[in-house]
């Protein structure tokens, strides 16, 4: 698939940014275009891999922005974009759109750009485009509390409703301890670019070959068209070839595996990917449609593997609607499955975050309700003799 | 961020200084040099250590009710008491209302400086003034009112509220001065004297060392991320996050904690081992999770700038300082939701400063729109107290003859005193009465207060009235010794003779 990625805010920045390095690092090819948008100057900075003149600085104007972000404010966040969505769709003029297959919006929903802007758009792509635009949203951990909560869950809404597809990850479920303010959210956007750029970049022809049983990207696209929220699963093994069999012996855990029959190496590789840690835990059963790309050295990938695969990947969806296929790269070191369970109905970290939603919302609702009010009689005495000076 | 500074009065004076001292220090540039101070009187523009001479605008120096204000003190009722000699006649000497006349008289001098402040390259704009002061509450309020009307950015006011110890008078004052700037301002940050002051040391040898840790948690929150660390952090605090925090308006408390961070060898190996993977998660990392967590809990539990029930706060802010690489995500996190458990509210912001080299982490909370502050009950009752006598010897002199220094000032205040049917001109009697009480202190810090103030008050009033006045006056005045920095209208026995001379010329004493 060849596809225009836009990144909203820092963390749909950031993830752009990954999916880059990623795609570089595995001499793959898929967003052919790149841009971020942000309303601080200083996250603007930020990407490396993305050039100067596709950062898009918004906001710089308003009043409460001025180039300094939102302040987790989503209201200000769309009103922004709103604001300033010509200059968000002159950028798009050098996009030659006939070039892509799809448009895939990357947005962190918990901060005040990425959940307010990122939908404002997707509006205005979905206007200007036939292409599908598919969504990828960071969704917030608990800990990052009510707000970022209330945000993700309105953003959601409008995410969910404007996009073809809308892909999610669960920032709770990758959070790790060690990790340093200084890292940040790295390692899970890096495990996130791996896992879309793995998907979506099946089926290109760049320096992959073309295989009996390639993906393609149609395929992918069909699975996707049915909307809603989806889940990526992945897994990977080191492939032995004879330079660096030694070294990933050290590095890959998956060592056993190697010695396992081929057929029954790649079931294992399903369902471990679906096992282990999904962009957003959902029950498996609750997919409407499902996909296998086995992206790895041809000679890796057994047919009988995947048939078997596809079965066990059937009766755990629940669905017929499983394709499976390939995406042959002879010179990589490592074969990897990722699954794409589309339209998940069954998110438990969804409705938790709607949950908190509510709870912030009422919070929050209290305290307008009476702000005014509590401030008027902090500082009026009793009987209001004080009067003001001026 | 960008913020600029509008100093009034001596204690606001003083108080940018430090700020700017801070500025300096640290090389958080967060000011860039747009610094502004007013005063009637240039007690405290002599003092300065940072803040350029070109940016202390002296007003009301050739004002006539500032000089009419004076001269009746000297052959006024009260000439022959020691006080009268003694009396702080610089500036507007503690009334409010003169010192808002004397701002809106002089607004296009003020203007004029204004321009010296370029508030495009600001994020938002901070009257520093001492609440208790004539000039820090009157200047102040005009200052506001104008910075408001002009400027598109957000104005926030700081400074000191009177200590219990400083006379009913501030205390009036300062409760006005609350009631004025907050609806003004788009948040108020008071700081509580008596929060920060040792019981056993006279305050007026406290104020730099108050100065300075409220220059450091001021520092701490709007100048965080102004020291260029050349590192970048993915959770960084933008200006924004400091100005949707404060947005709700109120009062807001800064609280503040500091631990320091272990930058030896051995954590340097022990983090190496990581990267290399030859290491598994150490304890280090752990134990770090849970000292963020403990560092924002101290930073919660901390002395306040202005004490209050923190579960009565509307948005509150976390700014983690320190480097990068040691400061634990989860523990940031932790933190971060351990404020909304704690305050009962769901808008916390949290962002980082990253500070590479620094020794130490800090954590530093701002609550915003606090309403529960035991402060501001006192000082209102107190305020409310001190009005009602104020106003009850206004009627009796009004029965008899009224003072002369008072008659100069009608028409500038009586319209403020609406709430007063019958009282057409209380607050004068205030400033008068009060004036005459502080001489009392100004003269009497260590010697006999007592006696001065009530033969003070028993001449200013009816003898009557003054009798009940007398104790409650006397014991106000008695510790009042700490006027000195905080305020804009007195000064120590020592300097007044040439503080006289100055409020009169202050030119010449230049």
């Amino acid at each position: 698939m060849k596809l225009a990625t836009i990144g909203v805010g820092n963390a749909g920045s950031k993830v752009i940014d990954r999916m880059v390095e990623f795609e570089q690092a595995t001499g793959r090819d898929l967003c052919r275009h790149t841009l971020v948008i942000n309303t601080a100057r200083t996250d603007l900075a930020k990407p490396e891999h993305v050039p100067e003149d596709r950062r898009l600085l918004i906001g710089e104007t308003h009043k409460k922005a001025k180039g300094h972000g939102v302040g987790g404010d989503a209201a200000i966040g769309a009103e922004v974009a709103q604001t300033e969505i010509d200059d968000i769709r002159r950028i798009f003029d050098d996009v030659e759109i006939h070039e892509v297959d799809a448009i895939l919006v990357s947005a962190g929903l918990g901060g005040g750009t990425g959940s307010g802007a990122a939908p404002v758009v997707i509006e205005e792509l979905q206007k200007m485009y036939d292409e599908p635009v598919y969504g990828l949203g960071l969704l917030p951990g608990k800990y990052e509390g009510g707000r970022p909560a209330l945000n993700a869950a309105r953003s959601l809404q409008s995410f969910v409703n404007k996009v073809d597809n809308f892909v999610a990850f669960d920032n709770d479920a990758w959070r790790s301890r060690g990790q340093t303010i200084e890292e940040g959210y790295e390692d899970m956007n890096r495990e996130l670019a791996t896992r879309i750029v793995t998907l979506l970049a099946a089926g290109e022809v760049d320096d992959s070959e073309i295989g009996e049983n390639a993906m393609d990207s149609s395929d992918i696209m069909r699975t996707l068209e049915v909307g809603g929220v989806s889940s990526i699963g992945y897994a990977s093994t080191g492939v032995n070839t004879p330079d660096d069999g030694l070294l990933s012996r050290f590095s890959d855990e998956e060592v056993s595996e190697l010695e396992s029959t081929d057929a029954a190496k790649i079931k294992g590789l399903v369902r471990r990917a679906v096992n282990s840690r999904l962009t957003v835990p959902c029950d498996v059963s609750s997919a409407e449609r499902a996909l296998i790309v086995f992206a790895g050295p041809p000679s890796e990938i057994s047919r009988k593997g995947v048939e078997s695969a596809r079965d066990w990947l059937e009766q755990e969806t629940e669905t017929v609607d499983v394709l499976a296929g390939d995406d042959p790269r002879p010179n990589s070191d490592t074969l990897a499955a990722v699954v794409l369970l589309s339209n998940v109905t069954d998110t438990p970290r969804i409705k938790e975050i709607q949950d908190q939603a509510v709870d912030a919302q009422n919070t929050i609702q209290q305290q307008e309700a009476v702000r005014e009010e509590e401030i008027e009689s902090l500082i009026t005495d009793d009987d209001n003799d004080l009067d003001p000076i001026v | 961020m960008k913020l600029s500074l509008f100093g009034v009065g001596n204690a606001g004076t003083r108080l940018v200084d430090q700020l700017l001292q801070a500025e300096a220090e640290t090389g958080r540039n967060f000011t860039d040099g747009n610094v502004l101070a007013f005063n009637t009187a240039a007690e405290a523009f002599g003092e300065t250590e940072a803040l350029p001479e070109e940016r202390q605008i002296l007003i009301g120096d050739t004002h006539s009710a500032v000089n009419q204000y004076v001269e009746p003190s000297q052959d006024g009722p009260d000439t022959d008491a020691a006080s009268a000699t003694q009396r702080d006649s610089a500036g507007v000497d503690g009334d409010p209302e003169l010192g808002a006349t004397v701002a809106d008289d002089e607004l296009p001098e003020i203007r004029r400086a204004l321009d010296l402040v370029d508030d495009t390259e600001v994020d938002a704009a901070m009257v520093v003034a001492g609440f208790g002061g004539g000039t820090g509450c009157g200047v102040s309020s005009v200052l506001l009112e104008e910075l408001k009307s002009v400027y598109e950015i957000p104005v926030y006011v700081l400074g000191a509220l009177p200590s219990t110890r400083e006379s009913d008078e501030r205390a009036l004052t300062a409760a006005r001065a609350v009631r004025t700037f907050v609806p003004l301002a788009d948040a108020v940050l008071p700081v509580d004297n008596d929060t920060w002051a040792r019981s056993t040391t006279p305050l007026d040898e406290q104020y730099e060392e108050i100065n300075e840790a409220i220059a450091t948690r001021v520092l701490s929150v709007f100048a965080a991320g102004e020291s260029d660390p050349g590192v970048v952090s993915e959770m960084r605090i933008d200006p924004a996050d400091v100005m949707r925090t404060l947005d709700v308006g109120g009062l807001a408390s800064i609280g503040y904690s500091t631990i320091e961070v272990d930058n030896s060898d051995e954590g340097l190996v022990a983090r190496l081992m990581q990267l290399l993977g030859l290491a598994d998660e150490t304890p280090d990392n752990q134990t770090d999770a849970a000292t963020v967590k403990r560092l924002v809990r101290s930073a919660l539990e901390s002395k306040l700038t202005i004490p209050c029930d923190i579960e009565s706060t509307d948005r509150v802010l976390l700014i983690l300082s320190g480097p990068p690489k040691d400061i634990s995500r989860k523990g940031f996190e932790t933190g971060r939701y351990l404020l909304e458990e704690k305050t009962g509210t769901v808008e916390v912001l949290a962002g980082d400063e990253p500070m590479p080299n620094a020794s130490e982490i800090t954590a530093t909370v701002l609550f915003s729109n606090v309403t529960d502050v035991p402060r501001i009950d006192e000082l209102q009752e107190r305020a409310v107290t001190y009005k009602q006598e104020q106003d009850a010897e206004t009627e009796a002199i009004d029965t008899t003859t009224a003072v002369e220094g008072a008659t100069a000032l009608d028409s500038d205040t009586s319209e403020s005193e609406a709430d007063d049917d019958d009282e057409e001109q209380p607050f004068e009697f205030h400033g008068d009465g009060d004036e005459r009480s502080e001489n009392g202190d100004a003269s009497g810090g260590d010697t006999g207060t007592e006696t001065e103030a009530t033969e003070d008050e028993s001449e200013s009033v009816d003898p009557d009235s003054a009798e009940d006045e007398a104790d409650t006056t006397a014991a106000d005045t008695d510790s009042d010794d700490d006027t000195t920095t905080a305020d804009d209208d007195t000064t120590t026995a020592d300097d007044d003779e040439t503080e006289k001379e100055a409020a009169a010329t202050p030119d010449e004493r230049e």
